[in-house]
Parts: C-alpha cells; sequence; structure tokens
C-alpha cells in the first residue's frame, strides 16, 4: 500500500469513528436518559450501544495504526497509549491519546461491569462525555481542517451529540416528577 | 389484679380500627417490649366518625384504657389526631399528649403514625416485622417498639375491665363478640353514631338512623376501603365478617353510607378512586401510578363502557392487589372492584347513553 493510500485510510477510518462514536453515545444517553425506552426497544437501543462500539474499536484500531504505519509524520507507538508524546502536532495527537485511554477504561469496566459496584462502574461510565468531546476536537482541529465536508460531519456529530446531552439533562421521568409533586404536599 | 391480656383473650376483643386482629396478642407483644402506645383517633376512613365520638363522649374511659393497655412504670401514650380538628383540641384541653397529623387519607394508617411520632413524615412504612417489636424505618432508622391502638379498642379495653369479659361477649356472634360503634351516614334521616354489635342486619343499622330511604339505591359498607352494595343486597345483608365477605367486603372500621340518589353512582364511585389516587404516599410503584392509572381506566370506562375496558380495568385491578407496603392500593382496589360488580346496570345504561342521573354532574363523563 502506497504511503497516501495509508493516509487516507487513517483520515477515512477515523471520520467513521467520530460518527459511530457520536451514535454510541447517543444510544447511551438515551437508555441513561430519564424517559428510556422500555421492553423490546430498551433491548434493541442497549444492544445496538454495545455492539456499535465493539464495531466501532475496528475502525478505531485502523485509523490508529494506519497513521503510525504511514510514517510520513513522526508518531511513535508509545504515543497510543501516554499523551502527548507524539512527535507530530503534540497537542492534537494527545487529544486522541487521551480519548483513547478513556475508551479503554470505560470499556474495560464495562466488560467487567458484573464485578464491579454499579456505582463505580457509573461513575467510570460518565467519562465517556469527556471522551467523546475529546475525540471530536482531536478530529475536528487535526484531521478534516482542509476539507469542508469531513469538517460538517464532525460538527454535525457536535451538534446531535450536543442536543441529546441537553435532552439527557432537562428531560425528567413521570416517576421523579410524581415523586416531587407528592413530596411538595403536606406529610407532616 | 388480674392479667388484661388474658382478661381481653377472654373477652375476644379485637381492633376496631378495621383489621379485626387479636388485641391480646398485641397487648402481650407490646407489654414484652415496653412498647410506646400510639392511640389512634384520626377517623381516617371515609365516613368514619366513631373516634371522634369517643373522645366527645367517653373520654375518662379512653384514658382509663390507655393506662391499662400503655406498658412500663412510666409509659408513654400518645394520642393521634388530625390536625386543627375538634378532636385534637378536645385532648389537647384535657391535657393529653396529641400526635397531629396532617389530613391525608393513609396518614392515619398505622406505620405512618409510627413514623410520624418518630419525627418522620407521616406516611407508612414497610413492616418488615409488626413495630411492636421495634424495628428500623427505610433510612435504616432505629424505631422503638410501638403499638398503635384504635381510640374504640382502647375504650372497650375499659369497658371489658369494668364490666367484665362476660359482659362483652353478650354481644354479637360467638366468633365476633363484643359491641361495635358504627357511624351511619349519608343519604339517611338520622345520621349518626350507633351502638351495634357484629350479626345484625344491615337494614337493622339503617333503621336506626331513619331507615333505607325508598329511593336510595346503592350502600357503601366501610368507606374507601369497603364495598358497595345495592339497596336489595343491603336489605338481606347480615352485618358479621361471613356477611359481609360474600359481598367481598369485612366489618371494617365500622361505616355504613348511603350514597345519594341523586348523583350517578359511577361518578361518586369516580369521586371516591380519584380521591384514593390522590392520596398515594407516592412510595410504592403499583400505588403511586397504579392508583391514578385505575382512576383514568375507570372515567374511561364510565364515558365508554365496553367489554374491552372493563377487561383492562379488571386486569389493572390485578396488578395492585398486595403490591403496596400499606394495603392502601389494595383497599382502593377492593372498592373499585366491588362497585364494578355491584353497578353493571348503571355500566351498561351508560353503554347505551341512557344513565338517568343529573345530566349537570354528568357533563364531564357521557
Amino acid at each position: 500500500m502506497s504511503g497516501s493510500a495509508l493516509w487516507y485510510l487513517s483520515r477515512a477510518t477515523g471520520v467513521v469513528t467520530v460518527v459511530l462514536l457520536t451514535i454510541v453515545v447517543g444510544l447511551g444517553i438515551v437508555t441513561a436518559g430519564r424517559r428510556r425506552p422500555a421492553g423490546e426497544s430498551a433491548t434493541i437501543v442497549m444492544g445496538l450501544h454495545r455492539w456499535l462500539s465493539l464495531g466501532m474499536l475496528v475502525f478505531l484500531g485502523i485509523h490508529i495504526v494506519t497513521a503510525i504505519l504511514d510514517g510520513y509524520v513522526p508518531i511513535s507507538w508509545l504515543a497510543v497509549i501516554v499523551p502527548f508524546t507524539s512527535g507530530y502536532d503534540t497537542l492534537l495527537v494527545g487529544f486522541g491519546t487521551i480519548a483513547l485511554d478513556l475508551l479503554v477504561v470505560v470499556m474495560v469496566t464495562s466488560y467487567l461491569r458484573h464485578r464491579i459496584p454499579e456505582r463505580q462502574w457509573r461513575v467510570v461510565h460518565w467519562a465517556s462525555y469527556a471522551m467523546w468531546l475529546v475525540a471530536l476536537f482531536h478530529g475536528f482541529l487535526m484531521g478534516t481542517a482542509d476539507q469542508a465536508g469531513l469538517r460538517a460531519i464532525t460538527l454535525a456529530c457536535a451538534a446531535i451529540g450536543g442536543l441529546m446531552a441537553c435532552w439527557r439533562v432537562v428531560a425528567t421521568h413521570s416517576d421523579k416528577e410524581r415523586r416531587r409533586t407528592i413530596d411538595a404536599q403536606e406529610w407532616s | 389484679m388480674t392479667n388484661i391480656a388474658e382478661l381481653l383473650e377472654t373477652a375476644g376483643l379485637t381492633g376496631r380500627g378495621g383489621a379485626a386482629f387479636s388485641t391480646a396478642i398485641k397487648l402481650k407483644a407490646a407489654k414484652e417490649n415496653g412498647a410506646e402506645l400510639i392511640v389512634n383517633v384520626c377517623d381516617g376512613e371515609l365516613g368514619a366518625a366513631k373516634d371522634a365520638w369517643i373522645v366527645a363522649h367517653h373520654l375518662h374511659e379512653l384514658i382509663e384504657g390507655a393506662a391499662l393497655v400503655a406498658s412500663g412504670r412510666r409509659p408513654r401514650i400518645r394520642y393521634a389526631a388530625h390536625r386543627g380538628s375538634r378532636t385534637a383540641g378536645l385532648l389537647a384541653t384535657a391535657g393529653l399528649p396529641v400526635l397531629e397529623v396532617p389530613h391525608r387519607y393513609v396518614s392515619s394508617e398505622e406505620t405512618a403514625l409510627i413514623s410520624l411520632a418518630q419525627g418522620g413524615l407521616a406516611r407508612p412504612m414497610t413492616k418488615r416485622a409488626p413495630f411492636v417489636f421495634g424495628g428500623r424505618d427505610s433510612q435504616g432508622r432505629k424505631v422503638p417498639p410501638t403499638v398503635v391502638l384504635n381510640a374504640e379498642t382502647v375504650w372497650r379495653v375499659s369497658q371489658i375491665h369494668r364490666l367484665g369479659a362476660e359482659w362483652f361477649r353478650s354481644f354479637g356472634t360467638s366468633a365476633e363478640p363484643g359491641p361495635r360503634l358504627v357511624a351511619v351516614g349519608g343519604h339517611v334521616a338520622r345520621p349518626g353514631m350507633f351502638e351495634a354489635s357484629a350479626g345484625v342486619a344491615l337494614t337493622d343499622l339503617l333503621d336506626s338512623a331513619g331507615g333505607l330511604p325508598p329511593n336510595a339505591r346503592h350502600v357503601g359498607v366501610g368507606g374507601l376501603g369497603g364495598v358497595v352494595l345495592t339497596a336489595a343486597e343491603a336489605q338481606s345483608t347480615i352485618w358479621d365478617t361471613p356477611g359481609m365477605k360474600r359481598h367481598g367486603g369485612a366489618l371494617g372500621p365500622g361505616i355504613v353510607t348511603v350514597w345519594n340518589p341523586a348523583e350517578c353512582p359511577i361518578e361518586t364511585a369516580a369521586r371516591m378512586i380519584s380521591y384514593g389516587a390522590g392520596e398515594s404516599a407516592g412510595q410504592c410503584g403499583p400505588c403511586m401510578f397504579g392508583l391514578p392509572a385505575l382512576a383514568a381506566d375507570w372515567t374511561d370506562l364510565a364515558r365508554n363502557p365496553t367489554g374491552m375496558g372493563r377487561d383492562h380495568l379488571l386486569l389493572r385491578l390485578g396488578q395492585l392487589e398486595r403490591r403496596g407496603a400499606c394495603a392502601h392500593p389494595d383497599g382502593v382496589a377492593r372498592f373499585a372492584q366491588s362497585a364494578l360488580r355491584t353497578l353493571a346496570p348503571e355500566f351498561a345504561a351508560h353503554a347505551n347513553h341512557a344513565c338517568q342521573k343529573g345530566r349537570t354532574q354528568h357533563a364531564q363523563f357521557v
């Protein structure tokens, strides 16, 4: 494979990863949200959330490996796991590294979820928001700066994810609403 | 001094708050655990008035009974009454410690009173074991042994102590001995409080209040936690546990209410079910969501009585049974079940758009 093919492959898989990551985070937000789906749709949403995250790893793996193998810019293998050690664009590659590290932590804890207290798993899982944001910065500022189309995709991901996060915060649950109404009544 | 618990066992006194549990057993446990006493003077059930009547007419005997029941050398006795009620005022004037209870249906439930007495909210607690042994609330805070007795139960204790078990057993049936207070109200000429006993005919109870009016069509027994009968059923029903069980009811806290014949009975029931839904303490899902859903189902069925709607309602009722920490959802479900059966002709009339009762109240339904 020629050098530029690797470079194109790295960019393409990077963009696909960001899109998939946004979808996975979105599905996660829906599951965690106060008006979460119930019954069969809950199973579908949950299954998609889990399997798409796994599928995303394929694209992410190719993105990382091709970026290093390409060799046009110096990125060491160490920079894959240790942030800010890359020779090339230390800051922005570092963002990608941070996102990967967070992803590893989130996924490992999720696969060990049945062995971890729910509360601790949840706290770790909150890191997904940071991971998603850092990955977006990495993608937007670094890879797609010279291509309007790719840039638009990243922006769209940011917009959709941001809206969903807002919904997550604002949406309330009927349980909570009813409880709040009753709590406000005279009880003592 | 004779052992009071033994005396009560001989007399066969049971809780007059509606649960009809043996007072002797309760009292023994209370004495063994040195339990605090709460006398429930709330008249919490819809139509209840006997607790207030006892305070108004037999306060000294009530105090005497409480002293007999309370345990320890310096017993802790409190009288639970609705805040701002005349009864609370009378109790306070008599210098008695009053536990002021908010005006909520479930707040006068046994465990809700205990929770309130411990400085918590007047909401029912989960009974892992009877609180007479002491226990913990949902936050894990310790609850000292506490026994809650209905005011009539306590009053009867003083009577039995004074007049003997023999006297007590000369009233009622051998299975359900003793005099009982019954509040007869609603659409009757002389509503009031009457001394009765298990085994009397329901018509006799109604007669003491001026009789069942000829235009009366439905009679409620036991309030929101009770049942509703047609006038014909009421005329042939014996007021004891077997007699009431035939209609899915019980003696309950002694309440007979003749429903207003000028109002559509489906609407009367709807009002009661909606009230019950609004009184949920919001602690158990089947209660906080199930009861409003039940009320909505009832309204839907009143508007459009189909077999499917009826099945839906019955399904809903099944989902409420025994699924609350307290018996509130059970009580409302039992009432709705009974009303659904008793008001079948009225539902049929609604299906034919032929309900005769007052168009004005009906506007929201049909």
